[in-house]
């Protein structure tokens, strides 16, 4: 509870500012984090939309080798004939990691919600630092304009994988301007995002509404909130891989160069995946952390339950983000890493598996006895718990050594983590989409499209990514151009062409989102009303939708936690089943106690 | 006699390519066959992982689905935020699958790593064991065998391309490193694999069961080419090893060339 010096200082630290009038301060260079949320929301979805074309160009080419691109290849292939050429497929899957994780679900799933839903579910007038927010959002733009006009320049864009691994990164593997504007481009989007997590890390300990203590705040904003202490610690690091690659790549120097092309001794290639994957272990969680805060939260609020011990999961998710760092060694098993070293982190490994069993368990028991509405959003909620399963479950292949002396650069090693982090993190950002685009713009989304698209979505995520686990549980590597140069892959042509069959369907069933997308935000659909689903938290219960430039009137005061649904005091009281984070019941105070006489 | 075969090769070579094409009776769905003598360790984690993550799967799925059949609007929400009892319950749960689960795959793991596969000092020592030098370049695979010297670096050494030959039942030791890129060298049939780093000598071990000829595989992203780093390995019984390995280095020693330093890329064999 706060006391009312407390609330006045809030009200003197965070005052009403009118808002802009020009253009420009409005929708350009807005440091409103409500619209610097919907600017990571388009420049996300665009590129989730290039990155997911790319995926459909690896499909065709494992599923129909050798043969013309329909559509795509005369518009982009016309050069080659319209085929892909084992040069230009290196490209493509290289830009389609990259994109998917920096450029698409990175902006999606923090660039968006993590900036609207902070200040509004801790109850704040805006981020701690809305400049620093503009500059993030502009930097990123920026780093994305360097990706496209890598696509331009002689050579084409990067091709060494979206890991980058030197030599093959430098000049040694990979010449042309293309691969420097592309590490280029992830030196400025590490720059965006420490920017965004420390706006993100401030606002969340400095800016939250009186009585919104910890142990109060939705699951969402812990999910974020931790992704951006990981994004404060860990994308520095990919920066200075980054940059010393860069380096490498355009003054001569030889910090991971080594074999024929080096110089005196040269440098050390493995010094690049240690400094890659200590950031890049942390960033798989980085991407899952959100949703699974965004997760846990609509699970409650659609079983109209409780979350099932909200403590166990909160302490869980810190759990996995400090243990994230130390197990990015499973990603080098084979390396030739010292084995004692390999056994560390393979213990690690093994271990991360236990808070993660705690917060995937506590949605179950969250549903389990709930009073469950089947809207889309819990849809697709549910649908992150299953993929999100699979890909865990998977995962206990590859975080042991001897396992991985089969699996380990395998498609078995694709398909988990497209299970983890294309799946369930699409998949927790439409949950995150459907339930707060009302609250974004004003307006639902078509719930009978959304439940097509939902189905598009779990049907082809499950068969695809499946075809991948079957074809990798098989032997076949990944990144091949043709995988059938292999004698025993062979056997694999059908499987192979099947799953690009079902992958052209799952993208063809994006559309269905496209299309209910613009509808919603352009054309006429009915206001949403302030609370639509009839929830607990801040954002839905104390303003409007969308909320004015100043998010509430006043600052609103939590007295309870995020999820009190299907309290039977409630019920009597204000007859329904929820009650809000910041609704004064005097009653409530009392009806225990009588409840306890009775 | 030596000049003609050549051109008996060459037929030979084709026709084998030509039966290579053809899918394998093993090849298909499930993992390619294995003809090692430690690989049923690996595969024996592999199903015990399935086994376990299928259990754990068809579980969890199972109390999904009840939950949505029975608990959907009609039922009133249970009022708890989780009990002593139920939080109990779940971490009983979780306990048991990891040290059922994890803390086995741990176990074995340690013994099978520590006594098998990366067990290079040991193996090393065995006198019966063969050792190779691989060196990898884009898109290639150079193997070098000491000849009969035991020594590499010297004119009797064997250089292969893309073709590795050993004998059947004997420990292979094989040092791997890389002149250009990162490269990997994957051997599905008999479960092992291992990064070629440049600056850098790795190691690599396994025992064939079973003569026959069976593919070496590029496991890393090494460029566009990287899917055609392809590769056959041989296991040969001893005594058709032992005439392969004679033969190849008396025609070494004719062909050696000391001015051509770009075919003395060997190391001294490091020990472990």
């Amino acid at each position: 509870m706060s006391t009312p010096a407390q609330v006045m200082e809030q009200v003197e630290t965070q005052p009403i500012h009118p808002p802009p009038t020009s253009f420009w301060r409005k929708y350009v260079f807005s440091i409103d984090h409500k619209v610097i949320a919907r600017q990571f929301l388009w420049a996300g979805l665009l590129f989730l939309l290039v990155g997911g074309t790319l995926a459909m160009l690896i499909r065709w080419q494992w599923g129909f080798p050798y043969q013309k691109v329909p559509i795509l290849g005369d518009v982009f292939l016309g050069a080659n004939g319209g085929l892909i050429g084992p040069a230009t497929y290196q490209k493509v899957f290289t830009m389609h990691g990259l994109i998917m994780i920096f450029f698409a679900v990175t902006p999606v799933l923090i660039g968006t919600f993590g900036n609207f839903l902070i200040p509004l579910m801790i109850g704040a007038r805006d981020m701690a630092f809305p400049k620093l927010n503009m500059y993030s959002f502009w930097t990123f733009a920026l780093s994305q304009a360097l990706v496209v006009a890598s696509f331009l320049v002689d050579l084409g864009t990067a091709g060494a994988g979206w890991t980058t691994y030197p030599p093959l990164a430098t000049n040694v593997g990979t010449p042309g301007t293309g691969q420097t504007l592309v590490v280029a481009a992830l030196f400025v989007t590490g720059v965006s995002s420490t920017m965004g997590a420390i706006n993100y890390v401030t606002t969340v300990i400095r800016l939250r509404a009186p009585g919104m203590t910890w142990m109060r705040l939705p699951l969402t904003i812990w999910g974020l909130w931790l992704t951006a202490i990981l994004n404060a610690l860990f994308i520095p690091v990919l920066g200075s891989a980054a940059l010393l690659l860069l380096l490498d790549r355009s003054f001569g120097t030889q910090f991971f160069i080594a074999g024929a092309a080096a110089v005196r001794g040269g440098g050390d290639p493995i010094l690049y995946q240690h400094l890659f994957w200590i950031f890049g272990h942390p960033e798989v969680y980085i991407m899952i952390l959100p949703a699974w805060g965004i997760v846990g939260d609509v699970l409650a609020f659609f079983a109209r339950k409780p979350h099932h011990w909200y403590r166990g999961s909160v302490w869980a998710m810190v759990a996995v983000t400090v243990l994230s760092a130390m197990v990015y060694g499973h990603h080098m098993f084979m390396t030739g890493m010292s084995p004692l070293l390999g056994e560390a982190f393979m213990l690690f490994t093994l271990t991360i598996s236990v808070p993660s069993m705690v917060v995937v368990l506590n949605w179950l028991f969250t549903i389990w006895k709930g009073s469950i509405r089947f809207t889309t959003p819990m849809l697709f909620a549910l649908g992150t718990m299953f993929v999100f399963g699979v890909g865990g479950l998977t995962g206990l292949f590859l975080g042991d050594i001897s396992m991985d002396l089969y699996l380990h650069d395998t498609m078995f090693v694709v398909g988990h983590f497209h299970f983890t982090m294309a799946a369930a993190s699409f998949m927790g950002a439409m949950t995150g989409l459907y339930f707060w685009l009302p609250k974004i713009y004003g307006r639902k989304l078509d719930e009978r499209l959304g439940k097509v698209h939902f189905w598009f979505s779990i049907v082809g995520f499950t068969v695809v990514f499946g075809g991948q686990l079957l074809v990798g549980w098989a032997g076949q590597q990944r990144r091949l151009f043709d995988p059938f140069q292999y004698t025993f892959i062979q056997g694999l042509r059908g499987l192979n062409q099947w799953t690009s069959i079902f992958a052209f369907v799952l993208f063809a069933g994006q559309f269905v989102f496209v299309w209910n997308f613009f509808k919603t935000v352009f054309g006429k659909a009915e206001a949403a009303g302030r609370n639509p689903w009839e929830v607990t938290t801040l954002e839905w219960t104390d303003t409007t939708s969308p909320p004015p430039f100043h998010n509430f009137d006043v600052i609103p005061v939590v007295v309870r936690g995020p999820h009190e649904f299907a309290n039977p005091d409630v019920k009597r009281l204000l007859g329904r089943d929820w009650v809000g984070q910041a609704e004064k019941v005097p009653a409530l105070e009392e009806a225990p106690a009588a409840a306890a006489k009775a | 006699m030596r000049r003609a075969r050549p051109l008996l090769a060459a037929p030979l070579a084709l026709a084998a390519r030509q039966a290579l094409a053809a899918p394998l009776p093993e090849s298909g769905f499930g993992m390619p066959r294995d003809v090692s003598a430690d690989g049923h360790l690996v595969d024996w984690l592999i199903h015990y992982t399935l086994v376990a993550a299928t259990i754990i799967f068809v579980v969890v799925l199972a109390v999904m689905i009840w939950s949505f059949a029975r608990h959907g609007r009609g039922h009133l929400a249970e009022y708890t935020h989780g009990s002593k009892a139920s939080a109990g319950v779940l971490l009983g749960a979780i306990g048991f699958i990891a040290v059922a689960v994890d803390g086995n795959l741990f176990y074995r793991t340690l013994v099978d790593m520590n006594e098998v596969f990366w067990n290079f000092g040991a193996l090393e020592k065995d006198p019966a064991a063969v050792r190779i030098e691989v060196n990898a370049h884009q898109w290639a695979w150079l193997a070098r065998y000491p000849g009969p010297d035991g020594k590499f670096g010297t004119e009797d050494d064997i250089v292969t391309l893309d073709d590795i030959r050993v004998p059947v039942g004997v420990p292979v030791v094989i040092q791997l490193a890389s002149t250009d890129v990162i490269h990997s060298l994957y051997l599905p049939n008999f479960r092992v694999k291992r990064d070629a780093v440049p600056g850098m000598v790795n190691w690599l071990t396994f025992k064939a069961s079973e003569p026959g000829e069976y593919e070496i595989g590029c496991a890393q992203h090494c460029g566009p080419n990287h899917y055609k780093m392809r590769g056959v390995l041989t296991v040969l019984t001893p005594e058709r090893y032992r005439e392969w390995v004679e033969t190849m280095s008396r025609d070494a020693r004719r062909a050696y060339d000391p001015e051509d330093k770009e075919a003395h890329w060997a190391w001294d064999w490091r020990s472990y």
